[in-house]
């Protein structure tokens, strides 16, 4: 990586920026999911599922802005994306859940996957930025797993006694 | 904005001075900045995944490629898009000594 001619205009390695905005692009993906996720709950008056779902849409957006500036900061070209293809319709409240949890782990393994790529070629700027995005993806799955725990805890409960105990955040 | 047609020749990737390169053409070189290098590498890779190439030779066997912030329009048959696609590879990747 030091030794490359473009060294000089960028810190990051090529390829490893056209993953870093291909994870734009999902994050995005995966906040316009949460919103629409968001809408499901506030529609069906699921306050704790609607609070949880709006914040975790931001926080995805948050994501992307993160590694967008750090490809700009760093000499790249960072590309604003095209969401697409974003559903709206969910079978049940457990059902969201778990498509945030499979989002969360396409999330993490595509972070890892960037990772292992900046690895190989000596990016140690980008390994040493993701991370923080690894420790987070840990936590957000955690978090996922730990409510749809709950659904089978309290499985036959009415929904809404369901959402009164799952956390806003 | 000038137009590029009918290209024998490679193109070729130059660095000027330290943030100013040279895109030569068969007809006139091109200068850029770094970030339309970027720009023009990205489009470039767009144009030559598999679908993409696919799409071009099933339709008018050309590509058409704004450069340099839109001064530029090139004209490019499928061997000149994938040379240039070596090219700027090469540009990309290759040991600073190559063009420092």
């Amino acid at each position: 990586m030091n030794a490359t001619a473009i060294r000089k205009q960028m810190s990051i390695h090529p390829d490893v920026m056209d993953l870093l905005n291909q994870q734009v692009a999902m994050e995005m993906k995966a906040s316009a999911s949460y919103l629409a996720m968001a809408s499901w709950c506030d529609q069906r008056e699921l306050l704790n599922s609607k609070a949880f779902f709006y914040k975790q849409a931001e926080e995805e957006r948050e994501h992307a802005m993160k590694i967008f500036t750090f490809i700009n900061d760093n000499g790249g070209a960072a590309l604003s994306p095209e969401v697409t293809n974003v559903n709206n319709d969910f079978e049940s409240l457990r059902n969201v859940y778990e498509t945030g949890l499979e989002h969360e782990i396409a999330v993490s393994e595509s972070i890892f996957n960037i990772f292992r790529s900046a690895r190989k070629e000596g990016d140690l700027i980008t390994e040493v930025f993701l991370q923080w995005f690894i420790t987070e993806q840990s936590e957000e799955e955690d978090t996922f797993r730990s409510i749809i725990d709950v659904f089978d805890l309290m499985e036959g409960m009415p929904l809404k006694m369901i959402d009164e105990r799952l956390p806003k955040e | 904005m000038s137009r590029e047609v009918d290209a024998t020749y490679p193109y070729q990737i130059k660095q000027a001075t330290f943030c100013k390169y040279e895109l030569v053409t068969p007809n006139k070189e091109i200068h850029l900045n770094f970030p339309q290098m970027l720009e023009l590498r990205r489009k470039v890779n767009e144009l030559t995944t598999f679908d993409s190439l696919n799409e071009i030779i099933n339709s008018h066997n050309f590509a058409l490629i704004y450069v340099a912030d839109k001064e530029h329009l090139l004209y490019l048959d499928v061997p000149q898009l994938l040379k240039l696609q070596e090219e700027l590879a090469v540009f990309f990747h290759s040991p600073a000594e190559v063009y420092v």
